[in-house]
């Protein structure tokens, strides 16, 4: 951190782990990082000063894209069911390029459309892409010799979406009856 | 940026539903807001004309009309008053539809018969006037179905552009992505000009004095302009981007601008200086020698500290030097890339247009965007970045359209000011370089196809290797693509994502795990769950006011917080250095709307400042919070409500599932805790936690109905201390001996530390101590209590002799006396 700084800033989002973990080590590397990030929202049903995200990335010899895709699927599947399926939209993200938002056929209404999807039959859960050229060679990686792949993603989104929790705030205000439900 | 398909389709003929288009828009990276059918719901409403008026026979403010709509005459009745006698009108006839899903059916109003309804333009959702119908163009055919009229029958898409895609942000724009994911031509229409003798030069002059703020200005100057309505069809798509028609002239400007992107404005050039007096001299002036009239010079500068000029919206604006203005030879005329200026708007009278089509810095922009809060159609474009090169080709068109819609006269030639030319980047791509990063096997002659969609151009190609370079010319609209792996993803997103086969990395095989640290992490919350508590999550930010309500001293390092510079409440003003404060809050959120039992705990960081750093310590810990009943009584048990033993009796169910042996609770004094009933948690003998009865005095102030306990322990010293690796003790299978002792003792002495003595003398043969009663009062002096144990004494090889355990016995009760002066009461 340099000198003459006088200020810490709350993390936005938990990107920076890339940067931390990819300073501190060598390829080949696969990781998931939980943790707190903070924006300056005042909390109502969709906001929240303090929420939670979860970033996974790897790096190694060989990642494709078509690896990002089959990991995400996994991980669809694993959490909203067997008979769920993805799909990937172009999307952009300073990090990472080719960059996709990335949608889980909607949990309510099973692809068919409904208020929850807004019709259109699928639900946007995570942000992801391969790791962009640059961020590789300014850690010192060679971008010719390994490539790699991230994402980040919303806990309390992909909870909401999960169990049909309709307000973020109820993660927060602790209520008895909503915590009991959790099983 | 909302795509009208009817628009849509005059630059590219696609096959395609709306609903089609959107998904395939969506699905190569331009998200879809929402698509919107604008007469969806409209059916049966036609062009009418109005035969007769004749006065309501029984109602003042009504009257009866004749309409014909070509297959029969209806009298309808009407409220409106704006219409006369061979006006065409929509017409609503029995059973229709009108937006929103009303059917119009014949009815009987104040007596007189209505077959239908005559429609204003806000029955029809096409605006807000309700004060009157809607007139219609004379020359209409009657009976003619309104929706394709007036632009009804159509889709609007509405597009979400990223940041990095300005060229987005226009129809053609628009049918240039769709040409990529259709495999269709795209049509750029018509800008071809029959320019008059005249030459722009003895009109128009344009210097620019800060090239850093404006890249490129070209102008053209038409002449002998008819100023009146524009077109239906250039109104309809005006519309449908939501973009009001005005006149001809600006109509054609914002329809340039939808169609290319790129923003013009149209000076009405009578209005240049010297028609208006100046406003503040002295200021540079343009050139205007060889000018007729002495008019004409433009220049582009940044304006003067204080400058005054009322934009098009009539609200002047004070500027300064960091705003880029175009001025005449007197004064500002216009904000550059935001807005035009009022004193040379385009007006009724304007006979002769100056047309700029210029290209402005990004960065100035929204930085003049921001400061006067002025946000417009091409504020916002320029603000993206848009392509020098495309200046002409828009400048050019629109003149065309005011040739071919407004009568106009176009003067031989252009002015076109562009000091430093943007050329095309070449780049290289490897076709294996793609096929690596995507893991797909794509042929060199698909690659090409999407390049080439995309309006990118192939120079050549090499083959070395057994690899394919393509070396691709990157047009200038598509500042987006510098590298390599910009026409990767570009290739990837016209491909498909969704074409592109899922695997999984190589490496996978290589499992991954928790560490020690995440294992006890959970195992933590796995063990206080199991005990009964609620795990909560809550912010990291706290009141301040808590450290007072709490009783903290002033100086309690507690209260060195970590502040927010910009809370968003007193609520959230400083980082947490206690989860206490939290644990309250929760648990009077609780208490507030009748769940007194509450039993909660909470892993979490708190931020403890330290010296000479900027970033704090960031110590994990573990707060727990009991109040109220386990229960509330029932048919079949009484309730108890908590006390400080629950909650020591949890923390013992911690230490003793983590395998930590050497613990205590030390007796100590703590402003938030009860005088009596606080104690330090001391593991290793070194102090690892708090734990108490919030003191009474913090109990009222937070209005807590009932006792409330609470606990604190550092985490890392938990897991430091964890001892997973248990080995069984062997089980005797001899019977074992029980003796009971009571004696009568001070009432400071803890149970903890008779019990600590007991053992230590009992050595490997007693292998039970049990506290069963205590009793004060009676025959008890005053501060002595009483108190009984029972001993339990068993050995692994051998059925225990009386003598044996009654040895043992009397060195406990000896070293009892010797230490605490017991009175023996049984024995």
């Amino acid at each position: 951190m340099p000198k003459d700084q006088k200020f810490a800033l709350l993390r936005t989002h938990t990107s920076p782990v890339q940067i931390r973990v990819m300073e501190s080590a060598k390829p080949p590397l696969y990781i998931i990082a939980p943790g707190r990030a903070y924006r300056r929202d005042v909390s109502d049903p969709t906001h929240s000063p303090i929420f939670h995200q979860v970033e996974g990335f790897v790096v190694d010899k060989h990642v494709t894209f078509g690896d990002l895709k089959g990991t995400l699927e996994v991980f669809a599947r694993e959490i909203f069911g067997k008979d769920k399926k993805i799909r990937l939209r172009p999307h952009f993200f300073p990090f990472t390029e080719p960059s996709a938002e990335v949608d889980v056929s909607c949990v309510i209404c099973d692809g068919k459309g409904c208020r929850v999807c807004k019709g259109s039959g699928w639900l946007e859960i995570l942000g992801a892409g391969m790791i962009d050229p640059n961020v590789l060679k300014i850690v010192g990686y060679d971008p010719e010799e390994v490539s790699g792949f991230a994402f980040g993603m919303g806990v309390e989104r992909v909870t909401m979406l999960k169990y049909g929790i309709n307000d973020l705030r109820l993660f927060f205000e602790n209520d008895l009856r909503f915590i009991e439900q959790v099983l | 940026m909302l795509v009208s398909c009817k628009w849509l389709k005059e630059y590219i003929d696609f096959n395609l539903t709306p609903e089609e288009l959107a998904e395939q828009f969506a699905l190569t990276g331009t998200a879809v807001e929402k698509v919107e059918f604008s007469g969806k719901d409209i059916e049966k409403i036609i062009v009418g004309e109005i035969n007769d008026i004749q006065p309501h026979p029984n109602a003042d403010n009504l009257v009866v009309c004749e309409v014909n709509t070509g297959e029969e005459v209806l009298e309808i009745v009407c409220g409106a008053k704006n219409m006369k006698t061979g006006d065409k009108v929509p017409v609503a006839i029995v059973g229709a539809v009108l937006p929103g899903g009303i059917k119009i059916k014949k009815s009987k109003i104040r007596g007189v018969e209505s077959f239908g309804m005559m429609c204003s333009s806000n029955e029809l959702r096409l605006g807000t006037d309700a004060t009157g119908l809607l007139i219609l163009d004379k020359d209409l055919k009657l009976g003619e179905d309104i929706k394709n009229i007036l632009g009804l029958d159509n889709a609007v898409i509405e597009l979400e552009i990223t940041p990095n895609r300005p060229d987005c942000m226009s129809m053609i724009g628009a049918a240039r992505e769709a040409g990529a994911f259709t495999g269709l031509p795209i049509k750029i229409p018509s800008n071809q000009i029959n320019e008059i003798n005249e030459p722009i030069e003895n009109k128009a002059k344009v210097d620019i004095l800060d090239s850093d703020l404006c890249g490129r200005y070209a102008a053209r100057v038409v002449t002998n302009v008819k100023i009146g309505p524009s077109p239906l069809w250039m109104q309809n798509h005006l519309k449908s981007a939501g973009i009001r028609a005005i006149n001809n002239v600006v109509d054609i400007t914002n329809y340039v601008l939808m169609e290319t992107g790129q923003p013009l404005h149209a000076f009405d050039y009578e209005k240049l200086f010297p028609s208006i007096p100046p406003s503040i001299p002295p200021l540079p002036r343009g050139d205007t020698e060889g000018l007729k009239g002495g008019k004409g010079g433009l220049i582009v500068r940044r304006a003067f500290k204080d400058e005054k000029m009322v934009t098009l919206d009539g609200v002047e604006r004070i500027l300064d030097e960091d705003i880029l203005v175009i001025a005449d030879e007197e004064k500002a005329v216009a904000l550059g890339g935001v807005m035009g200026g009022a004193t040379s708007e385009v007006s009724d009278k304007t006979t002769t247009v100056l047309i700029e089509s210029a290209n402005f810095n990004p960065a100035n922009i929204m930085k003049t965007s921001r400061k006067l809060g002025l946000i417009s159609e091409s504020s916002i474009r320029f603000e993206r970045g848009i392509d020098p090169n495309g200046v002409i080709y828009a400048l050019d068109r629109a003149a065309y359209l005011m040739q071919e819609l407004a009568s106009g006269k176009v003067l031989k030639g252009k002015i076109d000011v562009y000091p430093v030319k943007k050329n095309p980047i070449i780049l290289n791509l490897r076709l294996s370089r793609i096929n690596n990063i995507l893991g797909t096997d794509l042929n060199e002659k698909s690659v090409k196809e999407i390049l080439e969609g995309l309006g990118l151009t192939i120079l050549d190609t090499q083959v070395e290797d057994n690899d394919v370079t393509i070396k691709v010319s990157v047009p200038t609209f598509r500042p987006d693509l510098e590298r390599e792996i910009d026409l990767i993803e570009e290739v990837a997103r016209i491909y498909g994502y969704n074409n592109i086969e899922s695997s999984l990395p190589e490496g996978r095989e290589k499992q991954g795990g928790l560490s020690k640290e995440q294992e006890l992490d959970k195992k933590i919350r796995n063990i206080l769950v199991s005990s009964g508590l609620n795990e909560v999550i809550t912010y990291s930010f706290i009141d301040r006011n808590h450290f007072d309500k709490l009783g903290l001293a002033e100086d309690d390092s507690l209260r060195n917080t970590i502040k927010i510079k910009n809370p968003m409440s007193d609520e959230q003003a400083v980082m947490r250095t206690t989860l206490i404060p939290s644990l309250i809050e929760i648990a009077r959120y609780n208490t507030a709307r009748d769940l007194y039992n509450v039993q909660i705990f909470e892993v979490g960081r708190v931020f403890l400042p330290r010296k000479n750093e900027i970033l704090p310590n960031e110590p994990a810990m573990i707060g727990g919070l009991i109040t109220g009943c386990w229960f509330d009584a029932n048919w079949y048990e009484k309730s108890r409500e908590i006390d400080f033993f629950d909650l020591k009796g949890i923390v013992e169910f911690l230490f003793l599932n983590l395998g930590i042996n050497k613990w205590e609770l030390k007796r100590i004094t703590h402003p938030i805790f009860h005088p009596g009933r606080s104690a330090e948690i001391l593991i290793n003998d070194k102090k690892a936690g708090i734990i108490g009865e919030l003191h009474p005095e913090a109990q009222a102030v937070y209005e807590f109905p009932k006792k409330v306990y609470v606990f604190e322990i550092s985490e890392a010293d938990l897991i430091l201390a964890a001892n997973l690796n248990w080995q069984l003790t062997e089980i005797s299978r001899h019977p074992g001996v029980s003796r009971d002792i009571a004696f009568v003792i001070d009432e400071e002495v803890s149970a903890s530390d008779i019990e600590k003595e007991i053992l230590n003398k009992g050595g490997n043969l007693l292998k039970k101590v049990r506290l069963f009663d205590i009793y004060r009062g009676g025959q008890i002096a005053e501060g002595k209590k009483s108190m009984a144990y029972s001993l339990f004494f068993q050995a692994n090889d051998r059925t225990l002799v009386d003598s044996e355990v009654s040895e043992i016995e009397d060195k406990i009760v000896s070293r009892l006396k010797e230490k605490y002066e017991i009175e023996m009461r049984i024995s």
